[in-house]
């Protein structure tokens, strides 16, 4: 199984990237990690006279946690998003959901901006972007832009970026007070695409009130969805009072989407859909309950 | 086109002029002789590939060979022992018979050495989630996570 | 004589895993030969179609490429084609090497593109122009007997053959007088053998002579087979194994690319190499375990069996290797198992169509276990007996055996009550059953499974019945022993070394083995049967004894002792009694081929010795029971497992972590096939996983930690070794398919289609809980 021909690029800024994407067209595409686009590239599923590598960009790369928004460089690894201690403790969501992405030899080469780019509706960051509110940062012959995570899912494996846009970081925003953070998934094996998961990050007031709530999904639709119908429920919903399996419930129902496949109907997915977001719930709003 | 290429492979300069699709497998196994990095999938999934791409474990056959220029490259063959005997990790696992046929072997010895450098003492749960990239037919994994565990005891 | 066994039965460690662990193993994909060129086939992506014009002008163009070769060029090559197992009277199915006329799967190799290397050949085969008229496929075996569409024009309501028969009006009525009649209809999907190691083959012609490496479990079938292929002498042909990686039953015998590329080599006169990537492997090299099987067991009133039958019907795919009726007719045989069943019977039926052909896997005959040991589950339940009980009311004693089924199987040392109890004991069971209730209370559902069952190793049939040995110690002492060998992970090279280690009284340091090389070591089968242990162990025995009695004359007259007080050990000679007269075999090396004078007269010069062993026995019945434990997440239908058991009997063990390793690799393999694998097609015939990304197999995370339990029962034979290597395929299916079923009896759930994916435990769920 050995790709087609094609030229290859590694420039050494966005700007020289972008210049040779404009300069290509649909026959260019971006290579980052390489994990999901090499196996396409090799089962020639696809095929494109020009990839254009990123790793070569330091410009890309880098973790900055110096703000109220932790920003990421597109090219950043899975690896060094998993080792790095600021994300750790800034972005506990982004940090929890990493070890679920594949397995550690894909995470060295996995990069943050290749999984957003990618969008596979059943990976994890697209949804964590999706569930913190991420702003992503382009750059085009045009100049640069920035695009809500709301936003840049636009359908199965597809996205805002055009044919000659860079997608060069991911801007999450820090999540303060009592707050508590988990994602949960279910797949065949360790390491593989979601069947279903459910990513959540909760608030709580001084009194155990949900100040805000949100659950991002996985593995459910076309792109991440946020389950917006079960996040108003929880708005100022007292913990106690909140029925974990109702909110599992509530956040499968607006669903029209859910794929059917080998693994599992529609039904079947939207059954652990409900169930992985009620461990989900129950797992964040337990840490949001401890935290001073 | 046609690009040219040096990488440190096992310690030796390699140069090469190679088509960029030439991914760093085939140039391991053709352009270098290094016949110990294995092809069991080509997309990715069974590890039998895994080399050390500065010091990281990755699937070579989802990295391109041009993409490792300039980058040191580390293969089954450069995990020997100074004296040409077997490593720490190659021992722990002739020893807990780790291997059977031997195909997917270079694939995982690779991938533990780097998992025990960077994680020394791993949990039960850590060494078979650390091992669930690499793929295996003949050992159903007994052989292979007891040489783990028995690799990692011998470090203390 | 045979030596004292200092290495036999302990666990030694490999000798063939320094060179694995270091990389410096030699798999075909690491031949490389002058001029070699690559080949890459052009497949069908369509299930049935007729098969029109090729156009290969715009592949030829392309820089690199040498040769696009059809039916038309290589199908006339053919001068014979069957199998050395088979034997050329079977009334074999259709072969032809490229597809001719029609195609018959997707994946049905159409033309082969010969290029500088394998990039260019894959382009090249994209550039093949193939004119596919569309034909209705037959894609279900399960309906295809009733279907208007016909895979192969000769076999009439797609049946590749039957054997057996319907329920009889004896047992019919044995059933229908019955306390407890259970009939259930069993069904197992389609899933493969996966070696880490896809197919391939270097095929190098230069004059006359072919010479072949191969990845393959038979180096001497490779070279039988394509011999009367090719219309040439089998000596011409040079067939070569080094390192395999996994064959599992997948590279027993040559298959139609194999035979492509063996043509193709002759015809352009070249060396081609052929390596099968990932994809191809799951599309093209065939398929096992699709079947199904109407099972019924009855009962009397105290839950002990009085009649069994099976009606079994196999998907044979479009294109079976080998032939796969004879082999179906075990899958009858066995069904009873090591139970006492006084009535019995079987028919089975092979089945076309549009799909992979059927390849042997690891026990082929598996289903019958499968088949028997959920329905004895199922039975229980519904009798209100425990299906451990159940199983110890109606399982062969010691004192029964020898006996023979009642399909005349003839059963003997085995101890399938010894096992089925030492499992239990292991896990504890009674223990288990009060964790289990107890969990049940709190909303968790465990589950216990067992299986028992019996399997033939070492089978005797002609091309499998004898093995040869060929031992030399070299003049400076040091002994290598040839064999046919074909380890596929199997630890043959180890195993060789260990018998003839202990044969001749050396030191395991001084003896090295040589196998897979038809030009070197003697005729041998192969692995497959669970032959290797027991069969080699006769050759060397018989080849050992002509030396060791050379040696031992040799020393006697060297230290002037009596033939019967010299003892040899640690490649030395000594006199008994007498520990300071001893020489060393180097010594005695060098009297045998360099010192005539000093041979007892009439002696022949060197130490070097053939012999060929005969199987004495029809079969080596080898038995073990697998028990496992598991818990079933309801929601979400996950199944975790938490204890895994097997209590085997394969008489002494020549190596137990050998024997260990086998049993592991074959259970996770089952474990794999209930849980993980399929190889799906949709209703148009085309393979839905055709990448690792689908197929899935088991990973470390997958798997509990296999404890062992060890019954020794030697069986007539050298060492009374039996063979190991497929129990673990056939014990783990059933044992964890009932362990799954027994934790969702309160649900009232019978499980009897496969296979069991969370999605469909939450269907059988749902479904009783309607």
């Amino acid at each position: 199984m050995k790709p087609t021909a094609f030229d290859y690029h590694a420039p050494a800024t966005t700007a020289e990237a972008v210049s040779l994407l404009a300069q290509h067209g649909d026959g260019a595409k971006v290579l980052a990690g390489g994990q999901s686009l090499v196996p396409l590239l090799a089962l020639r599923l696809t095929s494109f006279d020009h990839l254009i590598d990123l790793g070569g960009i330091s410009e890309l790369q880098g973790i900055d946690a110096s703000n109220g928004s932790v920003r990421i460089g597109a090219m950043t690894t899975q690896a060094a998003i998993e080792r790095s201690v600021e994300v750790a403790s800034a972005l506990p969501l982004l940090a929890r959901a990493t070890p679920f992405i594949g397995h550690f030899q894909i995470r060295n080469r996995g990069t943050i901006g290749g999984s957003l780019a990618h969008a596979d509706p059943a990976a994890e960051y697209p949804a964590v972007a999706l569930t913190l509110d991420a702003e992503l940062e382009i750059v085009s012959p045009q100049g640069t832009r920035t695009v809500p995570a709301s936003q840049f899912f636009t359908g199965l494996w597809s996205t805002e970026l055009e044919e000659d846009n860079v997608l060069t970081a991911v801007k999450l925003p820090r999540w303060s007070g009592r707050c508590g953070f988990a994602i949960e998934e279910f797949a065949r094996r360790h390491g593989d695409f979601a069947i279903a998961g459910a990513t959540v990050a909760v608030e709580l007031d001084g009194d155990d009130h949900v100040r805000r709530c949100h659950i991002g999904l996985l593995g459910l639709g076309a792109t991440p969805e946020r389950a917006t119908e079960a996040e108003a429920a929880l708005m100022n919903a007292h913990v106690d009072a909140v029925d974990a399996g109702e909110i599992g419930r509530l956040a499968m129902e607006p669903l029209e989407s859910v794929p059917s496949d080998l693994h599992g109907s529609a039904d079947y997915r939207r059954r652990v859909g409900a169930a992985v977001v009620e461990r989900a719930w129950r797992t964040a709003s337990k840490e949001a309950r401890g935290a001073a | 086109m046609q690009r040219e290429v040096e990488m440190t492979v096992n310690g030796t300069a390699r140069r090469n002029t190679i088509e960029p699709r030439l991914t760093l497998a085939d140039f391991l196994r053709e352009r270098c002789g290094l016949t110990g990095t294995h092809l069991g999938c080509e997309h990715g999934v069974c590890g039998a590939c895994t080399v050390l791409l500065d010091g990281e474990a990755v699937r070579s056959c989802l990295v391109f060979a041009v993409q490792a220029d300039g980058r040191e490259v580390t293969t089954i063959e450069g995990l020997s022992a100074p004296d040409g005997g077997l490593s720490q990790v190659q021992e722990a696992f002739r020893e807990n018979h780790g291997l059977q046929c031997g195909f997917c072997t270079p694939g995982f010895v690779v991938s533990v050495t780097a998992l025990l450098r960077d994680n020394p003492h791993p949990s039960d749960e850590q060494i078979r989630a650390g091992l669930s990239g690499n793929l295996c037919r003949c050992t159903g994994y007994q052989g292979i996570i007891a040489a783990v565990r028995a690799a990692s005891d011998a470090e203390h | 004589m045979s030596g004292a066994a200092r290495y036999t039965g302990t666990r030694v460690q490999r000798i063939e895993d320094p060179r694995l662990l270091q990389g410096y193993g030699t798999f075909v994909d690491d031949i490389v030969r002058p001029g070699m060129l690559h080949v890459c086939f052009v497949r069908s992506p369509i299930a049935r179609a007729r098969l029109g014009a090729i156009d290969a002008s715009a592949a030829l163009a392309l820089p690199g490429v040498h040769a696009v070769l059809t039916a038309a060029d290589i199908n006339p090559g053919v001068y014979e084609q069957w199998y050395s197992m088979m034997g050329k009277d079977v009334p074999d199915t259709p072969r032809p090497p490229l597809a001719v006329g029609e195609v018959r799967f997707v994946g049905d190799p159409v033309a082969l593109v010969v290029a500088d290397n394998r990039y260019l050949a894959e382009d090249a085969a994209d550039l093949v122009v193939v004119d596919y008229d569309p034909l209705p496929p037959v894609v279900d075996y399960v309906t295809a007997q009733e279907s208007d569409a016909l895979v192969h024009d000769a076999y009439a309501a797609n049946v590749a053959g039957s054997l057996g028969a319907a329920v009889s009006d004896e047992l019919a009525s044995v059933f229908a007088s019955a306390a407890h009649h259970v009939q259930v209809p069993i069904y197992q999907q389609a899933y493969a053998p996966v070696p880490m190691e896809t197919r391939g083959m270097v095929a190098e012609w230069v004059g006359d002579e072919l010479t072949v490496w191969a990845a393959t479990q038979a180096p001497h079938e490779v070279r039988m087979f394509l011999a009367r292929l090719l219309g040439i002498g089998e000596h011409q042909i040079r067939a070569i194994m080094r390192d395999t990686g996994g064959g599992f039953g997948q590279k027993v015998v040559p298959m139609r690319e194999e035979m492509c590329i063996g043509l193709a080599a002759m015809k352009l006169r070249a060396c081609l190499k052929w390596i099968e990537d990932r994809r191809e492997n799951l599309v093209a090299a065939g398929m096992s375990r699709h079947e199904h099987g109407d099972a019924q067991f009855a009962f009397d009133a105290d839950g002990r069996i009085v009649g069994a039958h099976i009606d079994h019907v196999q998907d044979v795919g479009a294109y079976p290797t080998p032939w796969p009726v004879g082999t179906a007719a075990a899958v009858g045989m066995l069904f009873p198992g090591p139970y006492r069943v006084p009535a019995a019977g079987w028919r089975t039926t092979s089945v076309f169509s549009n799909t992979s052909g059927r390849s042997a896997y690891r026990g082929p005959w598996q289903f019958e276990s499968v088949a028997r040991e959920v329905l004895l589950d199922i039975a229980a339940r519904r009798m209100a007996i425990d299906p451990v009980e159940l199983r110890r009311r109606n399982l062969l004693r010691r004192d029964e055996f020898p006996c023979s089924n009642a399909n005349g199987m003839p059963y003997s040392d085995v101890t399938p009550t010894e096992t089925f109890e030492q499992a239990l004991s292991i896990l504890d069971y009674e223990q288990f059953r009060k964790e289990q209730e107890q969990a049940r209370a709190a909303g968790r559902y465990l589950g216990v499974g067992t299986c028992t069952y019996l399997e033939p190793t070492t089978a005797a049939m002609p091309y499998y019945g004898t093995e040869g040995a060929t031992i030399r110690v070299e003049p400076s002492g040091k002994v290598n022993v040839y064999l046919a060998g074909g380890s596929t992970g199997n630890s043959l090279e180890t195993a060789a070394v260990q018998l003839t280690a202990d044969a001749l009284g050396v030191d395991i340091a001084d003896v090295r083995t040589i196998q897979g090389d038809t030009a070197v070591t003697p005729f041998g089968g192969g692995t497959g049967g669970s032959r290797s242990g027991s069969m080699i162990a006769g050759a060397v025995g018989e080849t050992a004894a002509i030396i060791r009695e050379r040696i031992v004359s040799i020393a006697a007259e060297m230290m002037e002792a009596a033939v019967d007080d010299i003892e040899l050990a640690g490649s030395r000679a000594f006199v008994r009694g007498s520990p300071t007269d001893t020489v060393s075999l180097a010594d005695i090396a060098d009297v045998a081929y360099f010192q005539p004078f000093k041979r007892p007269a009439g002696l022949p010069a060197g130490l070097e010795a053939s012999a060929r062993y005969q199987a004495q026995s029809m079969m080596l019945w080898a038995n073990a029971t697998h028990v496992c434990t598991c818990e079933v997440d309801i929601t979400t239908g996950a199944v975790t497992l938490l204890r895994y058991i097997v209590s085997e009997d394969c008489g002494p063990m020549i190596n137990p972590t050998v024997v260990e390793g086998q049993i592991a690799g074959g259970t996770v393999q089952g474990i794999g096939g209930v849980l993980f694998e399929h190889l799906a097609y949709d209703d148009d015939g085309n393979p839905l996983t055709t990448t690792f990304m689908d197929y899935l197999l088991p990973t470390a995370t997958d798997v509990p930690a296999i404890e062992y339990g060890h019954v020794e029962t030697p069986a007539p034979g050298p060492g009374g070794f039996k063979g190991v290597g497929e129990g673990g395929a056939i014990g783990a299916p059933p044992a964890v398919i009932n362990a799954v079923a027994d934790a969702l009896s309160s649900f009232g759930v019978e499980i009897t289609r496969l296979p069991l994916t969370p999605a469909r435990i939450v269907d059988l769920i749902e479904s009783a809980q309607k």
